[in-house]
């Protein structure tokens, strides 16, 4: 008997979600199928690819990465170049200066950072904060005031402060947010449930299911990304549904293989190409696993993954 | 050296005594032999060793369990202080409070009793006979983690002469049975813990039955005791280590050939004292003695038997297996681990309603005039209630407001009772550590009904029937217990409240050498799962630690019609 092939499609999707507005605005999400499963069903939205900056400048040690940015003096020119890279489809402004426990950037002068990138660029604009709880309380709350209307993604709002962020980035001034949770399927559900109890529409937000480095417990991350996109399509969990973006660069290049020097790993080969490959094994992982969109740093690695995304869609 | 003064509310002298800087008073306390319940084992996170600095000073950082006010008011906590200088200390004899004889929901009021003897009467309907003996008394003990019951029986008629119950003496070594093997393995600990259950507790519980009876310790033919697998070896005196740490065997399941003079009890030297035996580490006699007035034994019916005391005990099946499990859901149903909790006694709240508008509330108590406390129906009631007002969220968070809502840096507080309404003088409220606390609980004992179902391919509605038995009362909402995801979703008929089962259990052990020989052939006959080796289990206890669950569909309604 002759082999016909049968297409697994969902009778449910997975949420579309839009960021940014205009022309360039991305939506990413609206798929029934397997991540990739393009040869089952027509994907619905490509992933997208976020270029990442941040409020501290160029990182004028990685050559690739200063040779790219190399004339832009201000945070506006910096976005802008950010905006024309091949293969971004948004930026991404990681406010990582702002950190208490680091520089300890005033809020004022990050909303004011977050303005000059966001009218340099005309590609959809996200939001990283600095990855502590209280100061991206406020941190988001003001930017989301000062860029109403522009439908910034914040990344991430997590249970000790989902309801001020989703009160003033969504219900207050009309943008975006993603939930985020470590690394769990039940606490990503969780959360999800929070936001909707709060009367949160579901196309306001997205996940950000947690992520490690390939190699570093990378395996929690896939069993995780398989049982939420399982739930969401196959068991139809409506509170799954969200699409995924995962902050890959935050965590790959702050591995081991990222950092240590050439002169002392000779045999590892240039920080940058190592640094490269971390960041695009990591990318190539979640997007198979239902990452919906990925922020990554090095020029590179956006081509790169911008270019498997094509080939596969 | 500095010279630390304990006053001790309800005592003429004050008692002194010599202590080094940086010494703890809660262990300074233990040594001079102040008895202070210390349920947390003086971990500072249950707020039960409260005294207050009279003079002099001590050293103690901030904790959630003292509010700031009362820091203020020089309260502080035992076991969080340590000496840095001479001072005087009030202990207040609540700080006691288990040596206070409470009531109990067993054989006290004429509905326990005649539940007791329908019982009774049904177990030695099933083919089973009284042994015939002609005189004599015996008496029947139930040891649990929190509190001992006792009955004394007259053996030829089976008649309950009197009974007695009081806190078990251990608790002020930690109210888990972890924590007290810990103690236990310390030097002299064995003696200690062996004392404070016997000595301190039982004996007193069998001074009071004689009283109460007319009968005396010469009148004892026969003892039988019923105890979780820790209380067993904590009381004849066998180490508990092996319970506590993998692969959790305890010394012994079956304990055989016991006399009254070996058992230490006031009884003729050999009157056999029979001990209800264990499944394993963490399912003991009492679960044993328990199964047996279930009659699941004699049943078809699929029966889910779910002992709620300080700990979570878990029985399925019927006539054809069972299988059991323990679930580490900790004191909160007894009131325990929370910071408003008590036990279902005189002062403690046991139902509560509140309005949806205002968030006032409306409650009843068990007896007394004014609350003191919360017991564990009032406390399944209050947390159903704050969710379905949409007071707290899904993850126990507070998340409205009202005049009852009070936040400060370590979240919301619900105030139940104003300090002008309550009988101790002080607001009682529930904080958001206790909602935490209360929801890890019953989602321990959910998570380990899925895992027991799931390992069957079972589904709750495969459940005829559920019985509950245990310390959290007949006062159990059903409904609301359901209703916070802490009991499957099945028609209200299917369950039952069926009190003390181990002490009935433990009855009619006392009454018949048939009944004893079943409860052992139910021990050995039941299949142990061990939930913290089981891989499927921490998955199941986090998606229930949620309100109701984080799978909602479970607990949805099936729609009318």
């Amino acid at each position: 008997m002759a082999f016909t092939r049968k297409a697994q499609t969902y009778s449910s999707s997975i949420n579309e979600v839009t960021i940014g507005t205009g022309e360039k605005a991305v939506t990413i999400g609206g798929s029934n199928v397997m991540p990739l499963y393009s040869f089952d069903a027509p994907l619905k939205n490509k992933v997208a690819v976020g270029a990442e900056i941040t409020d501290s400048g160029v990182d004028t040690t990685l050559p690739g990465i200063a040779s790219y940015y190399e004339g832009a003096q201000t945070i506006g020119e910096i976005a802008a170049r950010a905006a024309q890279m091949p293969g971004a489809d948004f930026v991404a402004l990681a406010l990582n200066g702002a950190d208490p426990n680091g520089d300890n950037r005033p809020v004022d002068e990050c909303v004011e950072i977050a303005k000059q990138v966001a009218d340099a660029i005309d590609v959809p604009l996200v939001v990283t904060g600095a990855r502590n709880v209280e100061k991206d309380t406020e941190l988001f709350s003001k930017i989301a005031e000062a860029l109403q209307g522009r439908n910034v993604l914040f990344v991430s709002a997590k249970e000790e402060n989902y309801k001020t962020v989703a009160a003033s980035a969504i219900m207050a001034y009309g943008n975006k947010i993603s939930a985020e949770s470590a690394v769990d399927i039940n606490l990503a559900k969780q959360l999800n449930v929070l936001l909707s109890q709060m009367g949160i529409n579901p196309e306001s937000y997205v996940m950000n299911v947690g992520s490690a480095a390939a190699g570093y417990g990378y395996d929690y991350v896939a069993s995780t990304l398989d049982r939420v996109k399982d739930a969401a399509l196959a068991q139809n969990d409506a509170m799954l549904q969200m699409p995924i973006i995962t902050p890959v660069s935050q965590e790959t290049w702050a591995v081991k293989e990222s950092i240590v020097s050439e002169e002392d790993y000779p045999e590892w080969g240039t920080r940058e190409a190592r640094g490269v490959d971390m960041e695009v094994c990591t990318a190539a992982a979640v997007i198979a696993g239902g990452s919906d969109a990925v922020i990554l740093r090095h020029p590179e690695s956006v081509a790169t993954i911008s270019r498997m995304i094509a080939d596969l869609m | 050296m500095y010279t630390l003064t304990f006053k001790i509310e309800g005592r003429p002298h004050d008692i002194k005594c010599q202590v080094e800087a940086g010494e703890n008073v809660l262990r300074a306390a233990e040594r001079m032999g102040i008895e202070m319940d210390a349920p947390c084992a003086g971990n500072g996170t249950c707020g039960k060793c409260r005294i207050r600095l009279i003079s002099g000073a001590l050293e103690m950082p901030q904790n959630p369990r003292l509010p700031y006010a009362d820091y203020e008011e020089m309260w502080r906590l035992a076991c969080q202080s340590t000496v840095v200088g001479d001072a005087v200390v009030w202990v207040p004899a609540s700080a006691s409070a288990f040596k206070q004889d409470i009531a109990t929901a067993d054989l006290s009021t004429p509905e326990e009793l005649a539940r007791y003897e329908s019982a009774i009467e049904a177990i030695f309907s099933t083919g089973l006979s009284k042994t015939p003996f002609t005189e004599g008394c015996g008496i029947a003990v139930d040891i649990g983690t929190t509190t001992v019951t006792a009955a004394l029986l007259d053996l030829a008629t089976g008649k309950v002469l009197s009974k007695a119950s009081r806190g078990n003496g251990q608790i002020r070594f930690g109210a888990d049975v972890i924590n007290r093997i810990i103690q236990q393995m310390r030097p002299g600990g064995k003696e200690r813990l062996q004392r404070a259950v016997r000595e301190e507790t039982i004996i007193p519980i069998m001074e009071s039955l004689f009283r109460d009876s007319g009968k005396t310790s010469a009148d004892i033919s026969r003892i039988v005791i019923a105890g979780n697998t820790t209380m067993e070896h904590l009381f004849i005196g066998a180490d508990g280590d092996s319970i506590r740490l993998e692969p959790y065997v305890p010394a012994f399941l079956e304990l055989t050939g016991i006399d009254a003079e070996k058992a230490g009890l006031p009884a003729p030297p050999d009157s056999p004292v029979i001990f209800a035996p264990n499944v394993g580490s963490y399912v003991g006699g009492d679960i044993t003695a328990g199964v047996l007035d279930t009659l699941m034994w004699d049943s078809d019916l699929m029966t889910l038997f779910i002992d709620l005391g300080t700990n979570g005990e878990l029985v399925l099946g019927n006539r054809e297996y069972m299988l059991t499990c323990a679930c580490s859901a900790g004191p909160a149903f007894e009131g325990g681990d929370i910071s408003c909790g008590m036990r279902a006694t005189t002062g403690a709240i046991d139902s509560v309603r509140i309005d949806e508008e205002t968030l006032e509330p409306q409650y009843t108590l068990i007896a007394g005039e004014k609350p003191a406390g919360l017991c564990g129906s009032g406390l399944i009631d209050i947390i159903s209630e704050l969710f379905r007002t949409g007071a707290v969220n899904s993850k126990g968070k507070f998340v409205r407001e009202s005049r009852r809502i009070r936040y400060d840096e370590f979240g919301g507080n619900y105030i139940v009772a104003f300090a002008d309404e309550s009988a101790t003088g002080s607001d009682i409220e529930l904080n958001e550590g206790d909602l935490d606390n209360f929801i890890r609980a019953k989602a321990a004992i959910f998570s380990a009904i899925r895992t027991m179902l799931g390992s069957l391919a079972m589904t709750p509605d495969d459940i005829d029937r559920v019985i509950i038995a245990g310390g959290i009362g007949s006062g159990i909402d059903i409904e609301k217990a359901i209703s916070i995801g802490m009991l499957p979703l099945l028609p209200l008929d299917r369950y039952s409240y069926i009190g003390n089962s181990s002490l009935t259990g433990a009855c009619a052990m006392l009454l018949s050498d048939e009944a004893t020989d079943k409860v052992f052939e139910i021990g050995r006959n039941m299949t142990y799962i061990e939930l913290s080796t089981e891989p499927g289990y921490m998955d199941e206890f986090l998606a229930a630690c949620f309100l109701p669950h984080t799978d909602h569909r479970l607990f949805e309604k099936p729609e009318e019609g």
